[in-house]
């Protein structure tokens, strides 16, 4: 049998297949369309790394909006006073691009995001207290930062956390675990002055240490399972 | 056949695994040597800032022309900053107060106050030159047992920290344990570079502190000014949590007691739900409370939240003034802070959040209010007129106002604030309101959550 080629059809088909994937890769900004579950595309990477960049790990910023993704969105939704649905749209996407734009001066001009030292210490937080309450997540960065005005320490956040044996997240490497959401949150209100720890310099887990040195310092409080001492 | 299958598989086998574990033992060495050099560096700067720290001391003590003092008392604490942060680098096998660090914060932090002091055109008093020489002294012996770790370095073969103890020593056959030694600060011979320096740091222990005013000068917190006299019982700061969780919205109520805490604000830990709180044992006051509930979908704008905010203070019994907000999403979190005579006492601040979904009070942390709360009286000032002709030309002043300000080292300081622009940003001027010195300058900057102060 002999095949027949109608030339419209084929231009019909090419175009339908273009103009597919045209709108897919080339008009795709975030904000554009409602994403949810199955979303694929630049805009799903856009919307993945600024949720990672707000703590909300899902696994690999890959562009597919799959159940990582759509439980992130949740936890951004839960957490920011929006409807809880795992879909991202117009409310959602623009609390996102709020909280991570750049910070500007009076005249608008963006003078970047400012945050290095909190990055670091949200990291050292996320890695000494996940799994602690918020609270004990503040102390814990609220001792960095009471370390930086005591005479006995180094004066900078990189030169306190990095100090040898200081912090055994630094030995064992989970300082380099991307921060969780409340981690993040935590050490931008230590940052602001806020000190659960009653002006501590250490903390410990009392099940975890038998360091005579850390047992000996003047006891503050036990938040959750840390001790913070003098 | 079979045999020599399996010979000639096991052989290949053990090349392989020989050429694995070549492979995995030069990295080891690669790696063991990089760490090595990092902390033969550490170690190098330190001493050769500890040294030029120690010569830019005698120079700056004997200077006598302020330019000639200014240039050496800078230098002495810039090296002092840089030996601070390679001594943070050098190997130990636990953190813990430096006195050695101490030493050197301190040191350049007076020199950083002198410093301040003759670029003002201040002078410096016969006790401060003391001071700084008693420094000096101090400095000369910790650098002289510094290089003689470096000599030995290169003679005895240092370690950096000391080996720990082998099998036998454990199971208590013998042999001294050094650590144990250093510790007590005796002047055994180190055996390595940390119990050196811990040597050093227990000789300086001894030695009492010095007295002077600067950023750094005391790692002693003063008692707190603001708490209410008299202690309460356990008994009576539950009826005080009680009481406090009524007031923002939660009614009959069984706090769970939570521990005490110790300290300046030390008092009983409490729990209710998601809530934690604590209450002072001197005055019976809540310092902190911070609910965790899971908060709804936001109902609420900034305004209505900041109306909230005004109206929980008076609930609570808190006459302020609401300074700065920052939006959260879920809830807005405020500071607060005394204005007496239309004075604004920034010291004397109390920081809480309000929910988005109800406007609730889901936190509040009154610390600072407590600790730094008292009634001041003011020296006599130059007028608002005076004070804006010491401004620099072209700021254009948006708001001014008599604030009280902290300076680092507890210190208060009565000023004028101006806010305003200057080539396109935004600062916060103080100036002293008394003489007219600027006293603090911070630049505003807009974030994505609400303003922020560098």
């Amino acid at each position: 049998m002999k095949l027949r080629v109608r030339p419209w059809r084929v231009v019909l088909i090419i175009g339908l297949i273009l103009s597919i994937t045209l709108s897919g890769i080339a008009y795709a900004a975030l904000g554009d369309r409602l994403l949810g579950r199955g979303s694929k595309g630049p805009e799903v990477k856009e919307l993945q790394a600024k949720l990672v960049q707000l703590g909300y790990g899902l696994g690999k910023v890959d562009g597919k909006f799959g159940s990582k993704t759509e439980a992130a969105v949740r936890n951004f939704q839960k957490d920011h006073g929006l409807r809880v649905d795992g879909l991202a749209g117009t409310n959602t996407i623009k609390e996102l691009k709020r909280l991570t734009s750049q910070n500007t001066n009076a005249s608008g001009k963006a003078v970047g995001n400012k945050a290095i030292d909190t990055n670091l210490l949200a990291r050292c937080v996320n890695a000494e207290a996940r799994g602690e309450p918020y609270t004990g997540q503040v102390a814990v960065a609220a001792v960095i930062i009471n370390r930086i005005s005591d005479p006995a320490f180094p004066k900078t956040v990189a030169d306190i956390i990095y100090q040898p044996k200081a912090f055994s997240s630094v030995d064992d490497g989970q300082i380099n675990l991307p921060p969780s959401a409340s981690a993040l949150r935590a050490a931008q209100e230590a940052v602001n002055g806020s000190d659960p720890s009653g002006g501590a310099l250490f903390f410990f887990n009392p099940a975890k240490t038998k360091n005579k040195y850390i047992w000996s310092r003047p006891q503050i409080k036990k938040i959750g399972n840390h001790i913070f001492t003098k | 056949m079979h045999r020599k299958f399996w010979i000639g598989a096991l052989a290949v086998a053990l090349l392989i695994s020989l050429g694995w574990g070549y492979n995995e033992y030069r990295l080891a060495g690669e790696y063991r040597l990089a760490a090595e050099n990092n902390n033969h560096r550490a170690l190098t700067d330190f001493a050769s800032h500890l040294n030029q720290l120690e010569t830019d001391m005698a120079k700056g003590d004997v200077a006598s022309n302020p330019t000639q003092k200014i240039l050496y008392l800078s230098q002495v604490s810039s090296k002092s900053d840089s030996a601070l942060k390679d001594f943070a680098q050098i190997p130990s096998d636990q953190a813990g107060l430096s006195y050695v660090g101490e030493f050197l914060t301190q040191s350049g932090d007076f020199a950083r106050t002198l410093t301040q002091r003759i670029a003002g055109g201040g002078t410096i008093s016969a006790e401060e030159e003391k001071t700084l020489r008693d420094m000096h002294e101090r400095l000369l012996p910790v650098n002289q047992k510094v290089q003689d770790i470096m000599n030995r370095m290169d003679t005895e073969n240092l370690v950096w920290i000391d080996p720990k103890p082998s099998l036998r020593q454990r199971l208590g056959f013998g042999g001294t344990q050094i650590a144990e030694a250093a510790a007590d600060g005796s002047e055994a011979p180190s055996k390595s570079v940390r119990s050196g320096l811990d040597q050093l740091d227990a000789s300086l222990q001894k030695l009492p502190p010095f007295s002077y005013t600067g950023e750094f000068a005391t790692r002693v917190v003063s008692k707190p000014l603001g708490l209410p006299s008299g202690n309460v019982t356990r008994g009576q700061a539950q009826g005080v949590v009680r009481d406090f969780l009524n007031k923002v919205g939660y009614t009959n109520t069984t706090p769970e007691f939570a521990g005490e805490s110790q300290g300046p604000l030390g008092g009983y830990m409490w729990k209710y739900e998601n809530a934690d709180l604590e209450v002072s044992r001197q005055g019976g006051v809540v310092t902190y409370y911070r609910d965790q509930r899971s908060i709804d979908p936001r109902t609420m704008s900034i305004e209505d939240a900041t109306s909230r905010a005004k109206s929980i203070l008076k609930a609570l019994g808190w006459q302020l003034v609401l300074t700065s907000s920052e939006d959260y999403g879920s809830y807005v979190q405020f500071d607060a802070v005394v204005e007496e005579n239309g004075v604004r006492i920034y010291p004397d601040k109390v920081r809480l959040m309000i929910a988005l979904d109800n406007g609730h009070l889901i936190g509040l942390d009154a610390a600072p209010y407590y600790a730094f709360h008292h009634t001041r009286t003011f020296p006599a000032k130059i007028t608002m007129n005076q004070a804006v002709r010491k401004l620099r030309a072209n700021f254009k002043i948006l708001e001014s106002r008599l604030t009280v300000i902290a300076k680092t080292g507890n210190q208060e300081i009565y000023c004028y604030e101006f806010r305003g622009q200057y080539q396109g940003e935004e600062y916060l001027l103080y100036l002293n309101a008394s003489t007219g010195a600027e006293e603090k300058i911070q630049r505003i900057i807009k974030t994505p959550r609400g303003e922020y102060l560098q």
